[in-house]
């Protein structure tokens, strides 16, 4: 695309999800096809027929936050820090030498601290208006998300940024990486998505119908919807010189990514603007559509999202369609962390050659007819993995990573 | 046309803006309060708005189904009807052959969305009959990006559509996304800018927030956004040149007293990258935060003589788009006066969160 760009790598992984904390675990949990759907503890849900989240029940933020009180974050907040210092441990850097080099930390989000803003809303009901909760009303701001990544690191020569670009917040988070890396500006990036279970989004997705009754089912006959998730992704990426000077394990190559809006309407996906988003991602990436060895769908299980997203699919990549997945059958729709954590399974994926599973599947839509991989992941040898990530507002990112020793060389677009 | 075309811009210019202020809508409104040094931060009613402020800076009148018609404004939210409405401004301005491109054609918004939309979204599911009987129509509302992609849907913009927030650095931060999709080859004109609503959860909150010490400043609200492109782009579709975007830099400090020297590493890093020195900066807009964070900033500046634009104490402190307004105020200076052509201006921010950030460009 254009000229002397440095190439950019995948490093290190930090993930908190339902079906499993860190990596390994989480490695573990895709290759097994676990789910993490479970009744919701995070509030109150009498009222409600049915309420089913994928929560994290076994979270621990202490163990994970040091350097500043635990109570100065959001449990949005606190799942990226958690996934921050995980990514940087697991890409055998300290984090003095993450301090050593420039940076940038860029965080996706749906809700940011909604969660909290449930909280303060609450009090407000039950004990009257001006009743507040100074320590958590400080906390719900966006920014913290990225700045407690941040300041739990002591990074002071880096760019804080928070990107509530909605459901596809993840995979823009890891695009800026790509853009700040590849152009020289930065030399590492911590980039991702956390999102924290909350009322409000389960009761608005609930009221739109949208709510799976028992398990989510992507690209099923019966599929009735999303579950809400929750957690964080973060992935540590740096550029191939770094990461070869030093010896690093690599997971993937950051080939590309591209970005469309809809204009059309705040809810309902366009099958045109995602196929013209896939379009323009394998540009970027310098790939053909045939290269693409497997999808991670945005996959949500509502009947909307998924035949209009193998409609796109279908219009980008012809009657061959490469297998496509959704982990949101096992992890369910974790928001603004969701492509993010999507894109972790993929370097994960491509690593370890495997695709990993959609869960609770029986019949394939044939409305929607992929390869989806039912219940049980398969090996594969993969070189080139397709992420895609599908937001309110009409918001589509779509993220392309490659095996990086056989990664092909991005061609002038 | 597709998204990715041509080679990566050479020169980034801003060739068009608009501005939505407690002067009022609209550049001339704003140009003419900041001149006059009149502060735009009135009594609040407090019938109308329950807070724990006495004053603030509204956009006056500001009404969306006024501005933006029925159609559509049904259940917007006020952040969203002024983004919408100062997106609309620039575009009837500056938007000449935009449309013919709309693929390409893409708006990076600093927001946090609104804070009341999303709490009066849960407070209905609390007090209703049933737990899920709230208005599915503003469920949209309660997400961060929604005045970016109403937006985008109102104007029709299809290229990439990006909301980022980072408190009082917000406008410049979304500067610097625009221009590196702009450098990546995912667009070719962008607008961008940050958007802030004045609202009673909005004030609850921020009345508690920690203003670096000192007493909490009246609170403003509103949007600027600014066209970026290439300057061939902007030359040959009849835009003019109003400033050349010579580059941006971030630290972060973990303390307040650290903040000034964060702020003094961005401004001489992005001074030197431009092959500028101190003495080429004719003008600055300092966010002039309150308390220790204020005083650390005039520090950092502490070394630059060029003139001082103050726009916090006449707007009041508009959040997400208080550097929107600093850049606002900047170009509605140079616009008046002609002795700043070809000099370098700075729009510096510090937040409470931990970032310090500076825009340099250069003045057409």
């Amino acid at each position: 695309m254009t000229g002397a760009r440095h190439r950019v790598v995948v490093t290190g992984l930090g993930v908190v999800t339902s079906i499993g904390t860190g990596v390994d675990a989480f490695a573990a949990g895709l290759r097994a096809g676990r789910s993490g759907a479970k009744p919701i503890t995070a509030f109150d849900t009498t009222g409600f027929a049915y309420s089913n989240a994928c929560e994290i029940t076994d979270f621990d933020p202490e163990a994970w936050i040091t350097e500043q009180s635990p109570d100065d974050l959001g449990r949005a907040a606190q799942f990226a820090v958690a996934a921050s210092r995980m990514a940087v441990a697991d890409a055998g850097l300290t984090e003095e030498q993450v301090r050593g080099v420039r940076s940038l930390v860029s965080v996706g989000t749906t809700d940011g601290e909604s969660r909290d803003l449930d909280h303060l809303t609450g009090l407000q009901v039950t004990s009257g208006d001006d009743v507040l909760d100074a320590v958590v009303a400080r906390r719900v701001w966006p920014g913290r998300l990225s700045a407690g990544i941040v300041r739990e690191l002591g990074l002071e020569d880096v760019e804080t940024v928070t990107v509530p670009t909605a459901c596809a917040a993840g995979n823009y988070a890891v695009g800026y990486g790509y853009d700040a890396i590849s152009s020289g500006d930065v030399e590492m990036a911590l980039c991702g998505g956390a999102d924290a279970l909350c009322r409000k989004t389960f009761t608005g997705f609930y009221r739109l119908g949208t709510i799976a009754p028992d398990v989510c089912r992507p690209f099923d006959a019966d599929r009735q919807g999303i579950l809400t998730g929750e957690g964080a992704g973060i992935l540590l990426m740096e550029s191939l010189e770094s990461a070869l000077a030093r010896g690093a394990r690599i997971y993937a190559e950051v080939l590309g990514y591209g970005l469309s809006c809809d204009a059309s309407h705040p809810v309902a996906p366009d099958r045109d603007s995602i196929a013209r988003c896939i379009t323009a991602a394998h540009r970027n990436a310098g790939i053909e559509a045939a290269d693409v060895d497997f999808i991670s769908a945005h996959g949500t299980g509502t009947k909307a999202n998924d035949v209009t997203e193998v409609g796109a699919i279908r219009q980008v990549f012809g009657d061959e369609l490469p297998r496509t997945v959704s982990i949101k059958s096992m992890i369910g729709h974790t928001m603004g962390a969701a492509s993010a954590l999507a894109s972790a399974a993929c370097a994960l994926a491509l690593r370890d050659g495997f695709i990993p599973p959609t869960v609770n599947h029986r019949t394939t839509d044939p409305e929607c007819a992929v390869d989806c991989v039912p219940n049980e992941a398969v090996a594969a040898d993969l070189k080139v993995v397709q992420n895609n990530g599908l937001a309110f507002g009409g918001n589509n990112a779509v993220l392309v990573l490659g095996r990086w020793d056989t990664a092909p060389v991005p061609t002038v677009a | 046309m597709a998204a990715e075309t041509g080679a990566p811009p050479a020169e980034l210019v801003i060739s068009g803006w608009a501005v939505s202020s407690p002067y009022g809508l609209g550049r001339a409104a704003f140009a003419g309060g900041l001149a006059s040094g009149r502060r735009a931060i009135a009594p609040l009613d407090g019938a109308d708005w329950p807070v724990p402020y006495e004053e603030a800076g509204l956009i006056p009148g500001f009404d969306i189904k006024a501005v933006l018609g029925r159609k559509g404004t049904r259940s917007m939210d006020r952040v969203t009807g002024i983004a919408a409405t100062t997106v609309g401004m620039l575009l009837e301005e500056y938007g000449t052959g935009l449309a013919a491109d709309p693929e390409s054609t893409g708006l990076v918004l600093g927001t946090s969305g609104s804070v009341q939309s999303i709490m009066d979204f849960t407070r209905d599911a609390l007090t209703g009959d049933k737990p899920y009987l709230v208005d599915p129509a503003r469920f949209p509302n309660t997400v961060m990006n929604c005045p970016t992609g109403q937006s985008a849907i109102r104007h029709t913009l299809k290229g990439p559509n990006v909301t980022v927030s980072g408190g009082a650095a917000t406008a410049l931060l979304s500067l610097q996304y625009a221009s590196r999709l702009l450098r990546g080859g995912h667009g070719r004109a962008l607008l961008a800018g940050a958007a802030e609503e004045f609202s009673v959860q909005r004030a609850r909150l921020e009345r508690v927030a920690d203003h670096g010490g000192a007493a909490p400043q009246p609170l403003g609200e509103g949007a600027a956004l600014f066209l970026l492109q290439d300057a061939a782009d902007a030359r040959e579709s009849g835009r003019p040149v109003l400033a050349t975007v010579l580059g941006s830099r971030f630290r972060a400090f973990q303390d307040t007293a650290r903040a000034g020297t964060a702020l003094e590493r961005c401004v001489a890093d992005v001074l030197a990258a431009a092959g500028a020195t101190p003495d080429d900066v004719e003008l600055i807009a300092p966010g002039t935060p309150p308390g220790l964070l204020g005083k650390q900033e005039e520090s950092a500046l502490d070394g630059l003589t060029g003139n001082r634009l103050p726009v916090r104490s006449l707007v009041g402190d508009a959040g997400a788009a208080s550097a929107a307004f600093q850049l606002a105020a900047v170009l509605a200076e140079a616009e008046a006066d002609p002795r700043l052509v070809d000099r370098l201006t700075l729009v510096t921010a510090v937040d409470r969160d931990g970032t310090a950030g500076a825009l340099l460009l250069r003045l057409a």
